[in-house]
């Protein structure tokens, strides 16, 4: 009884770290920048693609592929922001979301040509094996997955907090208007917000590929878990993205140890309805309604 | 003063507009009424439906600018509405619509209630997200047998029958929501719609009741789409979760509402053909994935460069057209 309860405790935070980075970019580009980029999930997707390439092509690790990631999707995210973000940016809220609804739409249909709609795993050295802590079996790419999250919402954490670069990010959140008067150069700072939001879902996506299977088609599945904890957690705070992301996991573990596994999706939507009615931007972030 | 030119032509042209619909319809009744080609009587009966789904979901996510990703969730609950009442009490699907739209309504509003509070872009995705619980939650219940699927008896008429009478019940249907699109665009109801799209916190100010507003807008378009959804199970004769949720169908209802201009009512005139028929056309030459690949860029382009979609360039080039021909006579005058 106590080891099985040990057992969904630990399953559960793991699981919920990785559900913490799924959802990092997302709540960063919306809570400093305003901009609910729906094609999140899509480049997660991507980042799991990469990583299933890299080791079957060259060999590499996804652990590697992991730090490789951030690089290259940071790349692919400034991209986006300067051929698509920069041009909706002051536009109306619905026109940017219908130009990165596109991107997802793009993303996906390229994806499917490119892989099919096959379902993919990972098979790295350690995928099938298992370590034994406190007389409780945990699988190892789940620990490694988890820990790999954590060093990174770490970093970004540090980024955002004890960085100069940070500091300017967090003001431009507050008052983009005050922050452009203080000599931040808003433009540049916005390009690297995005292209840091991108390069963690990349990185997502390769500790995604390693615990979970996937395919170009059930990437829009990630955005609805991603979206789950940046309106449970509010947005662009790290630490609360974290909280939320084991909330979410620890519900998810304790609900599939009882009930059938249908029905915990389908609990944690209706949770997500009643969050909604009750806090209107999340339990832990404060309501940010103008008026 | 250019307004001062502009508003008899605009007038006009919105009138021409009118008559040219008017005409493509009748054009449209005589073609299902003799036509022997029933492959294009079955493709333009498509077209019919998703002039349906695409009018609904441009009234509020066209006018009131809160784009719904997940129509489909209104849609399936109808087909299975349908569906269910003839699979325990043998009422033909024909007779239940209006209780299938009743029922999307009803999702519509508790839908609605949470997620319309909130800004634009949370309701966009809690839609999408809406959509999975569904489709689980129909995969689960028993009542609804799950991966199974319903079964509906075919209609006891010759294909050429049923294809025509799909045909001019969705188009019916089309002409019945396109009227009521052109009206709501032209009252207060759209009007105040069009002030939530364009500054909510602006529009609250001067009276408009917008959290109402956002509600009436969405449960309509729930019916609405719920009554094609009910006819639509009649139509395939076999629903079950995966296909009928299916997250496609909201995506093609955004692709065609955008490519042919939210915010007019003859926007989803333009997309749903012209979104269907390429598609069609293109199938034949290259995959699907590849047509969804086109559309998408497209759509990125028209969000980048032309918000208004087909309707708003074409009525760009008007504007234009007219200005020039305004400078034109005050340069006659003045001589």
């Amino acid at each position: 009884m106590l080891n099985s309860l040990l057992y969904t405790l630990f399953e559960g935070s793991l699981l919920g770290m990785v559900y913490a980075i799924a959802a990092l970019g997302l709540s960063l580009t919306m809570g400093i920048m305003g901009i609910v980029n729906v094609a999140h999930s899509a480049f997660i997707m991507l980042g799991s693609f990469f990583a299933l390439e890299l080791l079957e092509r060259l060999g590499i690790d996804p652990i590697f592929s992991f730090f490789v990631a951030l690089p290259a999707f940071f790349i692919f995210g400034a991209l986006a922001y300067r051929v698509i973000v920069t041009r909706v940016e002051r536009a109306s809220q619905t026109q940017g979301l219908v130009a990165l609804f596109g991107l997802m739409v793009l993303i996906e249909s390229l994806s499917t040509m490119a892989w099919t709609t096959n379902t993919r795993v990972i098979t790295a050295p350690y995928t099938n094996s298992h370590v034994v802590i406190a007389g409780i079996t945990l699988a190892s790419v789940n620990i490694i997955a988890s820990a790999l999250a954590l060093l990174l919402l770490g970093a970004f954490w540090w980024f955002m907090r004890y960085t100069l670069t940070g500091r300017a990010i967090r003001a431009m959140g507050q008052d983009r208007t005050a922050a452009r008067t203080l000599g931040i150069d808003v433009g540049k700072l916005s390009m690297l917000m995005f292209g840091l939001g991108i390069a963690s879902a990349g990185a997502a996506g390769v500790a995604i590929g390693m615990v979970f299977p996937f395919a170009p088609q059930t990437q829009i599945e990630w955005l609805a878990w991603a979206f789950l904890i940046v309106i449970l957690g509010g947005m662009g705070k790290v630490e609360n993205t974290l909280i939320a992301g084991l909330f979410v996991g620890l519900l998810q573990t304790f609900a599939t140890s009882i009930l059938p596994f249908d029905y915990v999706y389908l609990l944690l939507y209706v949770g997500l309805a009643i969050v909604l009615v009750v806090r209107r931007e999340g339990l832990i972030g404060a309501a940010r309604r103008t008026i | 003063m250019p307004s001062l030119f502009f508003l008899s032509p605009a007038k006009r042209s919105r009138q021409r507009d009118v008559w040219a619909v008017v005409a493509i319809g009748l054009a449209l009744v005589v073609y299902g009424a003799i036509s022997e080609d029933l492959g294009l009587v079955n493709t333009l009966g498509t077209v019919f439906m998703y002039v349906v789904l695409t009018q609904a979901w441009n009234i509020l996510g066209g006018y009131g600018g809160y784009l719904n990703f997940g129509m489909v969730t209104y849609f399936g609950v109808g087909a299975y509405t349908t569906a269910l009442f003839y699979q325990y009490f043998q009422v033909s699907p024909f007779l239940t619509t209006p209780l299938a739209g009743v029922a999307a309504a009803i999702f519509g509003i508790l839908i609605g209630i949470p997620t319309l509070r909130l800004r634009g872009a949370y309701f966009a995705v809690v839609t999408m997200i809406i959509t999975f619980a569904v489709q689980i939650a129909v995969l689960a219940f028993p009542f609804t047998q799950g991966a199974m699927g319903v079964y509906l008896s075919p209609l006891s008429l010759d294909p050429r029958a049923v294809e025509q009478l799909f045909y001019f019940v969705f188009f019916g249907l089309a002409v019945v929501t396109t009227i009521l699109v052109y009206g709501i665009e032209h009252s207060n109801f759209g009007w105040a719609l069009v002030a939530i799209r364009e500054d909510e916190d602006a529009a609250e100010i001067i009276g408009v009741r917008t959290t109402e507003i956002k509600w009436i807008a969405n449960a309509l378009a729930a019916f609405l789409t719920g009554i094609a959804g009910g006819i639509y199970a009649e139509r395939v004769l076999y629903i079950e979760p995966t296909s009928t949720f299916a997250l496609d169908i909201s995506l093609n209802v955004v692709l065609m509402a955008v490519i042919g201009g939210a915010a007019s009512w003859k926007g989803p005139l333009i997309g749903a053909p012209l979104v269907l028929l390429v598609a069609q056309f293109l199938r034949v030459t290259i995959t699907s994935e590849a047509n969804r690949a086109i559309f998408s860029v497209i759509v990125i382009l028209i969000a980048l460069y032309v918000p208004a979609g087909v309707i708003g360039m074409i009525e760009e080039i008007r504007r234009r057209r007219a200005l020039r021909r305004a400078k034109l006579a005050a340069l006659a005058g003045s001589e």
